[in-house]
């Protein structure tokens, strides 16, 4: 294809455009701002996630047991009581503040501070320099919780009393 | 490759793909979008979203560690009656009569106390990452719900073994509804069936963590998912280059 008039591209002359795989250095990585596709990027990944939790779970359930306690009887109360280790926080917060407190404004307050959270918290910014305040404030909710929830958890005996785990277990799962 | 090619270009093949060969990226896109169990995921998505750093994967372990009860969770429905009579000696009977029914339970119970901290992990991952800034707020708040089901699931699931830990585990937790200011005793009765953890209870926390509650559950997450989709689509158009998604 003979043309008069040349395409000139950043003062070089286009001759033609050749079909084919890129030459060596043609070739770029993408940019983490950079678009790829789906699949097989991400889909490989979360195929190996998947299979990496599936083992961990057949590892656990291998070799250790879920618990089996002797058949329940109302009459007998077992001490300490326990409730399941997700709600140990509020457990532990139970022996400190009126039922009301701890079994209804915590927890509902916790739900609701999360969902309001997207609304309450209307800085745009996703640096983490320029969110510090939102992050200390979960932050120190985050330790607050799980320190409360490893005390009732671990740390409590007959009569929710204080009690070392390495002296004696009251762990329950 | 030839196998695969020959295999989609017959007769069979392709009324089962529509799409034409997926050779250059828009085929392949094309491809995907009309795929039914694709089409909860985006076509394309940023670069940096496929690092562990970035999400660490808590969300897709929470949805393997769902699949991993659905699966364990409807094997021990065949061995187990809710009724105070049954229960613990069905429980008893699977750890020792059924076969792979101690391996099985063991996964039914690891699977959902891993789950409760996947889930929980997961939502600390999106606040650190501000991921709950619009346009994905609704998302958030909707895993918030999932979290609470996540909850919920976990709990009535707690009773059923019926044996002493699974009692009093769940006769403090609901006693704490019991102090719900005005309606908390009617609260109590509607969970327990009556004034104490019962049979009526059992039969309750049966029906919700066997049917109520895990379908409520694929329903919000199936909108998690598709919303996410969306969000991330969103935000890949605001800004330039991202028209291509």
């Amino acid at each position: 294809m003979l043309d008069n008039n040349p395409r000139i591209i950043g003062d070089q002359r286009l001759l033609g455009v050749v079909p084919g795989k890129p030459g060596v250095g043609d070739r770029q990585e993408p940019a983490a701002e950079d678009k790829v596709m789906v699949f097989p990027h991400l889909l490989i990944r979360h195929a190996v996630a998947v299979l990496f939790v599936l083992l961990v779970v057949m590892l656990i359930a291998l070799f250790f047991n879920a618990p089996l306690r002797e058949l329940a009887n109302p009459m007998v109360t077992p001490n300490p009581e326990k409730a399941p280790w997700y709600f140990a926080a509020l457990q532990e917060l139970l022996a400190h503040f009126h039922p009301l407190v701890a079994g209804v404004l915590v927890p509902g307050a916790i739900i609701m501070g999360l969902v309001a959270l997207p609304y309450v918290d209307r800085n745009p910014s996703l640096d983490p320099r320029k969110r510090q305040i939102a992050r200390a404030a979960f932050t120190v909710f985050m330790v607050l919780w799980i320190a409360l929830t490893l005390i009732g958890f671990m740390f409590r005996g007959e009569n929710w009393s204080w009690v070392w785990p390495w002296e004696e277990w009251h762990g329950e799962l | 490759m030839k196998t695969i090619e020959r295999v989609r270009n017959s007769t069979i093949g392709r009324s089962f793909f529509r799409t034409p060969n997926r050779v250059t990226e828009r085929d392949r896109a094309a491809g995907h979008w009309s795929n039914f169990l694709l089409h909860l995921y985006p076509v394309k998505v940023r670069k940096i979203e496929l690092t562990f750093k970035y999400t660490a994967f808590l969300g897709v372990a929470s949805i393997a560690l769902f699949g991993s009860l659905l699966v364990s969770g409807i094997f021990l429905m065949f061995f187990y009656v809710p009724s105070p009579a049954n229960a613990y000696g069905d429980i008893q009977a699977i750890q020792t009569e059924v076969i792979f029914g101690q391996y099985l339970r063991n996964v039914h119970r690891w699977s959902a106390h891993l789950m409760v901290l996947a889930v929980a992990a997961h939502m600390a991952r999106v606040f650190y990452r501000g991921a709950y800034k619009p346009p994905k707020e609704v998302n958030w708040v909707i895993g918030v719900v999932l979290l609470v089901l996540t909850l919920l699931l976990s709990f009535t699931g707690y009773l059923l073994p019926w044996d002493q830990l699974a009692y009093w585990a769940v006769t403090v937790g609901t006693a704490m509804a019991a102090y719900v200011p005005l309606i908390g005793d009617q609260v109590q009765q509607l969970l327990l069936g009556g004034s104490t953890v019962g049979s009526a209870t059992l039969l309750r926390f049966y029906v919700l963590h066997v049917a109520v509650l895990p379908v409520a559950l694929i329903a919000v997450v199936t909108a998690h998912i598709w919303r996410w989709r969306k969000d991330s689509m969103l935000t890949m158009d605001a800004d330039p280059g991202g028209a291509d998604a």
